[in-house]
């Protein structure tokens, strides 16, 4: 069969094929006799799973299916935690930057989810169940950023991880200074990385006169006699309402960031404004100052082995991720990318080979280190009585490089079963080539 | 990480194009005439269709309706034994008539950053009625089909511009005028420039601070008026004094759509900015919001050109899958909204002329929608979006006389109309016609420069004409591009051409008057609006 066909009909098979069928919300499920990773606990080898409400109600060696539940043999198979990917920039819609001003907190990936992107899928495919979705890195403090559950065929409304930190993207380096878009237009400001910085910290010291404006408001409303018409307010800035709010810690801070310099000032700025610094984007060189992340308490949020790909990110190496975690810095493999998103579990792989963590340490940085990095690991990242049943199944361990998810399940609810799209692709097929052997038989008679 | 490059500047930029309106025609016969169309059957879509009546008309209006309607002793009358009176049909979102101005692309403000509101496409202040053009070609054109009525309204860029509603019955916009300033056009549309916004999510940012600060200025603007002893003056702002009309649930605004996404953001939108709105569905993908749109009491305009938006999942794997969608589910968009009792007025927007929408209305038609709510969407329903239902809509007594005399079915792709009224005025349809069917006289076939006005865009057509009928080739910067189905009649030719530039394609509509080795014209491209071109033909 030729390529573009074969794609026509995966096609067909995504968008007429689902919901997947016996996948009816809130069914309860019982995953019997495989090797349950836990992540947070003992790895259970044939082991069982029980979901009941989308939740995960037991976890351990033959347990007794509860009525009406719905039995999937895993025949050995291994269950792990959904992999979390706290990086990404799929699922949005129109541009994933806006360059048309320095500072832009007020834009808000909420605004843009486009649940139909087909990288869901993908990421399906992958084993992914969550991720936190948002603006690039062209901006000092670019946007806020939307954490999602990959609900595919749901509106954009369902597919929000409903309590979820609010998250704020700022970046430092050559991508908020431009060094890489000379001629796009005229110079902006700033154009060093000290620049970067001290456009940070301008903005929060105008965003301290207009909280100061309105408090003075409210104090002449306060003091206002009988009578007296009330003052006019001051005007309404939702660019500073943002930035107030970063200010009064409501917002998780995520700065894309690779220089060790760079991440020691920022870290000293967030902590001279109190600020909730939450985690360092790609942080390549955050090997080299684990002490102080360690000390300061903020994540990195990783790639295993992609680095040199321009100035900033040369100086590292592919052990830094495995370095960082082994010196007790909270670690995390991110994507940044559609297609990096349906391996992430070769990727936490690569930190046991050039890094030597062990397969435990590894396995969190995709489930259990981006929930707690996200605010959700009381909800998810890991396989415990009580959380929602967000699980990958693979026919082999999830590190071995042959490999392949098998079956992705969010809120206990399957959104990816291989054997069950294989088949609707069959299907498809079939339909495919009957009217053209019609066709060919009535050519030859 | 990732940090998508500016969008490329689109060569297609070279085609937003200008205005500079000619000359006005001498106005149409004057009104106060008196006319009784007998023995004729009416849709009146009041009530139930009368067999055998009248219609009076007097100085405009419609002056008695009825089986037994008296004819008046001053009256001209018509025998309508073979024709059917409907409403005058309403086009509620034309582009065609309007002569956008020109964009201009200038180099010194990417270098320089000194952007304007129109480089950001926020021109709330372009007024339809400034724009207008009525020629009156485009009005014969309009008539051909029916329509005694056109809603106006610009719609390049974020904050569009403003509407205008006028009935087709002349070249003076003054005489024809309904209503000025009625709807504001609101475009998902980031700029082209590094310039904010410049990506949706900061279009939807925009909307909140720009209605925010509207609200803002009303206040302090009523504050100060109010007393303005003790209160410091605010600052005029121009841009907010247009759109203080619009907030608070005042003018209507129009939400252009582009997707079942936009359709969503719009209902989300409009409450949060305190709008009142219309929807108008672009991608025809109400079908997939139906609920959504149902609870928000939502009113759409809807195009029938059926074209599958580039977000949908039936556009991304394929060609084939593609058509299907275009074929099989698009089209029974007007049906979806019908069935689901969601009040819905067709619209021209995507079409280039009258003849290409009536084809969308008829392929509606086809696709599942009842002809009688068909045609409540090109009368009742859009004068009742334009606050004009006491005015248009319906043949009662009272309204004003936008009628079509027709021969058999109005809604077809080639309605034989034998005359139309519009504000009383009587336009012979079928006169007309016959006339613009005359025989060439002209031979266009050659090669000819054209220069188009305000693109500063110079392309060669190699022309073919065979008795009527007018095919050829245009070459241009972008590419060559053929085109077939033409047309010639007298001294007038008329052709579409399809062109393909980074990945979208750009219907362009041309019409020219030929004089010799010279032509005049227009040239439309959908909601770009139209310019003028002359063309010269090269000797050889």
């Amino acid at each position: 069969m030729k390529q573009p066909e074969r794609l026509l009909i995966l096609a067909a098979v995504l968008v007429l094929a689902r919901p997947y069928p016996g996948a009816a919300e809130g069914k309860d499920l019982h995953l019997k006799n495989g090797n349950i990773i836990t992540v947070t606990g003992e790895t259970v080898k044939g082991g069982d799973l029980v979901i009941r409400g989308g939740k995960i109600t037991g976890i351990g060696k033959n347990i007794q299916t509860p009525a009406g539940a719905a039995v999937v043999d895993l025949a050995g198979r291994w269950a792990m935690p959904g992999i979390i990917d706290s990086h990404s920039h799929i699922a949005i819609e129109g541009s994933v930057n806006e360059m048309g001003d320095l500072m832009t907190p007020e834009v808000d990936i909420r605004d843009v989810i486009n649940p139909e992107d087909i990288y869901i899928v993908y990421a399906l495919a992958g084993g992914v169940t969550t991720i936190h979705t948002m603006h690039g890195s062209g901006n000092p403090i670019g946007g806020r950023g939307i954490v999602l559950k990959l609900r595919w065929g749901k509106s954009a409304e369902e597919m929000i991880f409903r309590g979820a930190p609010l998250t704020i993207k700022w970046a430092l380096g050559e991508n908020p200074k431009r060094s890489n878009a000379l001629g796009m237009g005229p110079s902006r400001y700033p154009r060093t990385r000290m620049g970067v910085e001290a456009a940070i910290r301008l903005e929060f010291e105008k965003t301290k006169d207009y909280l100061n404006t309105w408090a003075q408001h409210e104090n002449r409303l306060k003091a206002l006699k009988k009578g007296e018409p009330p003052p006019l307010p001051p005007r309404k800035d939702l660019r500073l309402e943002v930035l107030a709010d970063i200010l009064k810690g409501k917002y998780w801070v995520r700065c894309h960031a690779y220089q060790s310099e760079e991440m020691l000032s920022i870290m000293r700025l967030c902590d001279e404004y109190g600020l909730k610094l939450a985690c360092f984007e790609h942080g390549l060189e955050g090997y080299r100052i684990t002490n102080e992340l360690v000390r300061y308490g903020v994540a990195v949020s990783s790639f295993a082995d992609f680095w040199a790909y321009k100035w900033e990110a040369y100086n590292t190496m592919p052990h830094s991720a495995a370095l960082m975690a082994q010196r007790g810095v909270l670690t995390a493999l991110n994507s940044d990318d559609a297609e990096r998103m349906r391996r992430l579990f070769h990727e936490a792989a690569k930190t046991v080979r050039f890094g030597g963590l062990s397969e435990a340490e590894a396995l969190k940085t995709i489930t259990i280190n981006p929930a707690i990095i996200l605010g959700i690991a009381d909800r998810t990242g890991s396989l415990e009585v009580g959380k929602d049943a967000d699980i990958a199944v693979f026919n082999r361990h999830p590190f071995d490089p042959y490999t392949v998810c098998e079956m992705t399940l969010v809120d206990g609810e399957i959104f990816f079963d291989r054997a069950g799209y294989l088949e609707a692709r069959k299907k498809a097929e079939e339909e495919k080539k009957k009217p053209e052997e019609e066709a060919g038989k009535e050519k030859r008679s | 990480m990732r940090n998508r490059a500016l969008k490329t500047w689109p060569a297609a930029a070279v085609w937003i194009l200008l205005l500079a309106g000619p000359p006005q025609s001498p106005a149409e016969e004057s009104l106060h005439r008196v006319w009784a169309v007998k023995d004729c059957k009416i849709i009146t879509q009041s009530g139930p269709a009368i067999e055998k009546g009248t219609v009076v008309i007097r100085d405009g209006l419609i002056e008695a309706v009825g089986p037994g309607a008296a004819v008046p002793a001053d009256a001209e009358t018509i025998d309508g034994s073979a024709l059917t009176v409907y409403p005058g049909l309403i086009d509620i979102l034309n582009q065609s008539l309007l002569k956008l101005p020109e964009l201009k692309f200038d180099q010194t403000k990417i270098l320089t950053g000194q952007y304007t509101d129109e480089d950001k496409g926020i021109t709330p202040g372009l007024l339809a009625f400034d724009i207008i053009d009525l020629s009156k070609a485009a009005v014969e054109k309009l008539h051909k089909y029916g329509f005694a009525a056109v809603q106006a309204l610009p719609m390049r860029g974020l904050l569009t511009g403003q509407a205008a509603v006028f009935s087709v019955s002349g070249t003076d916009k003054n005489q024809s005028l309904l209503l000025k300033d009625n709807a504001l056009g609101i475009g998902f549309s980031p700029a082209n420039f590094m310039v904010y916004p410049n990506s949706l999510m900061g279009v939807v940012s925009f909307l909140r601070q720009e209605f925010s600060d509207v609200s803002y200025f009303i206040m302090r603007r009523d504050r100060w008026r109010k007393d303005m002893r003790g209160l410091a003056r605010p600052a005029y702002v121009a841009r907010h004094d247009l759109l203080a009309d619009y907030a608070a649930a005042g003018k209507p605004a129009v939400f252009f759509c582009r997707n079942q996404h936009d359709i969503r953001r719009a209902l989300e939108l409009a409450p949060e900015l305190k709008l009142d709105f219309f929807i108008l569905d672009q991608g025809s993908e109400s079908w997939r919001v139906l609920p959504e749109l149902k609870k928000a009491g939502a009113r759409v305009f809807c195009p029938v050109d059926f074209k599958v938006p580039a977000s949908s999942l039936h556009s991304q794997f394929g060609k084939e899958k593609k058509e299907a969608a275009e074929k099989e589910l698009y089209p029974k968009n007007p049906a979806r909204l019908a069935e689901a009792g969601i009040p819905f007025a067709f619209c021209s927007v995507g079409t280039d002329d009258p003849k290409s929408f009536m084809e969308g209305v008829v392929k509606a038609v086809e696709n599942g929608l009842p002809s009688a709510q068909a045609l409540e969407a090109m009368t009742i329903t859009a004068s009742r979006f334009l606050g004009l239902d006491r005015a248009l809509g319906t043949v009662e007594k009272g309204k004003i006389a936008n009628l079509v005399l027709v021969e058999g079915d109005l809604l077809a792709v080639e309605p034989k109309v034998h005359y139309l009224f519009a504000d009383g005025t009587k336009f012979d349809v079928l006169k007309a016609k016959a006339e613009a069917a005359a025989k060439p006289t002209v031979n266009v076939s050659g090669k000819w420069e054209f220069d188009i006005q305000g693109a500063g865009l110079k392309v060669t057509m190699d022309l073919v004409q065979e008795d009527t009928g007018l095919s050829g080739r245009m070459s241009t910067p972008f590419g060559a591009f053929d085109f077939t189905g033409g047309t010639v009649s007298g001294n007038q030719i008329d052709f579409e051409t399809t062109l393909q530039v980074g990945g979208q394609s750009i219907d362009l509509y041309f019409s020219a008057l030929v004089e010799g080795d010279r032509m005049t014209g227009s040239v439309v491209q959908g909601t770009e609006g139209s310019a003028e071109f002359t063309a010269k033909r090269i000797p050889g």
